[in-house]
């Protein structure tokens, strides 16, 4: 199932290499052992490689996902309340009863779900339902990653803090609260004195009020191109492009890490090397913690 | 010129990472990427190893890396409030980094994942 997303258009090789197509020991058919569920507000190219195009009503996804999760427990729910999520009780009791009847079902969710009305709590039912299949038969639930490795980000993070984003060390140990850490209410507050950007171009995807806020405060920016915001930025830094320049690793939307493999030298340093750099820097300088306060061996 | 043939190579455009791309270089540039859908052709198409931008730049102006650098640490040093922000195209190694700066800043650290 996929729910909000739109793998044909942003991620072209899903369905071919990993989630319809291939065979395997318990699916010698491929394709032809796989039913494909797509659910979304709008038929996109991506309903084509679907046998089922669900098409929900714009913001009424964590009404479906309640709907279903209901029924998977055979409790009763009004005609009215269907009929709002633009969906029919025998479309969602078709979808139960097959999700039902599968061996192992999938279900990718993409922004068209988990940045929709409802945001993360539309993502939290859907991973409820998910679990909840869980009585009946295997039933997972995964997010459709964009931009790269971000995958990565949440599990280094999470390795290293214990939290996978909205962050913040400036008790000197780590803390973790969505909304009063995330960066784009951090910037519309207007809380940051100082930002420091690396893999990403902010400038071009946030809301206005983050941006001009970013071109208020000192910003330093890490990219192999001269982005949007290197152009608002104090600081640029170029940097050779992970992947084609520059070795390491990077995580898959699965959480798998695979290596890279660079096929060409870049002239400039790598981000990894950089960083490194601007941290040996601030540790000659004096450590902002007040006197007894120790730096944990990580910093250094 | 050596044209060289990298096998199973990584594409990171998308967060498939598919791990079986066979790409054609020659010093410069990246001319065939194998098995790589649109998006990842393009995007390993679109690097070349030139020098298309300054090593640094520094309220806009050309600076070089060592003074970047300082002037990073500076800003970031002087800051109540720092945030690390980003890390999506970037390495795993790069990212660990990261997170030792913000800690070492006593700062935020946040990726798109926030959005
Ligand atoms: S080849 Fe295409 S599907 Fe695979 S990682 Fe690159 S952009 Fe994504």
């Amino acid at each position: 199932m996929y729910w909000g997303g739109n793998p044909a258009e942003c991620h072209p090789r899903h369905f071919t290499k990993y989630a319809l197509m291939p065979k395997s020991k318990f699916l010698p058919r491929g394709r032809k052992d796989r039913t494909a569920v797509l659910v979304d507000i709008r038929p996109t190219k991506s309903a084509k490689a679907a046998d089922i195009f669900l098409q929900v009503r714009p913001g009424k996804d964590f009404e479906l996902i309640t709907i279903l999760r209901a029924l998977i427990k055979d409790q009763k729910v009004s005609e009215e309340a269907v009929a709002e999520t633009g969906i029919t009780l025998e479309q969602c009791t078709d979808l139960i009863e097959r999700m039902k009847k599968a061996k192992f079902g999938c279900v990718f969710f993409g922004m068209g779900l988990s940045m929709t009305r409802g945001k993360h709590m539309n993502s939290a039912a859907l991973l409820t339902l998910a679990a909840e299949m869980n009585a009946f038969t295997k039933f997972v639930a995964m997010p459709m990653r964009g931009h790269g490795n971000v995958t990565g980000a949440d599990v280094i993070m999470r390795w290293q803090t214990g939290y996978p984003f909205g962050i913040t060390f400036n008790r000197g140990y780590p803390r973790y609260n969505p909304g009063e850490f995330s960066t784009v209410d951090v910037l519309v507050r207007g809380d940051a004195d100082a930002a420091f950007i690396i893999g990403a171009d902010p400038g071009a995807t946030m809301p206005q009020p983050a941006i001009d806020h970013l071109a208020r405060i000192p910003t330093i920016v890490l990219d192999p191109h001269v982005t949007h915001t290197s152009n608002l930025a104090k600081v640029h830094i170029t940097t050779a492009p992970a992947g084609i320049a520059a070795p390491g690793t990077a995580y898959r939307m699965d959480e798998i890490p695979l290596p890279l493999k660079p096929a060409l030298k870049s002239p400039y340093p790598t981000d990894e090397e950089v960083v490194r750099r601007i941290k040996q820097a601030i540790v000659k300088k004096p450590f902002w913690m007040p006197e007894g306060a120790q730096m944990t061996a990580a910093q250094v | 010129m050596t044209l060289t043939v990298v096998n199973n190579a990584t594409c990171t455009f998308c967060g498939c990472v598919c791990d079986d791309i066979e790409l054609h270089a020659d010093e410069t540039r990246i001319l065939k990427a194998k098995k790589a859908c649109v998006l990842g052709t393009a995007w390993f198409l679109n690097h070349t190893v030139e020098r298309k931008y300054p090593d640094a730049l520094i309220d806009g102006k050309e600076a070089t890396l060592d003074e970047a650098i300082e002037a990073a640490a500076t800003h970031l040093h002087a800051a109540d409030m720092p945030l690390v922000y980003g890390m999506s195209n970037t390495t795993c190694e790069a990212q660990r980094e990261c997170v030792a700066l913000a800690d070492l800043l006593g700062g935020l650290l946040d990726s798109h994942t926030s959005l």
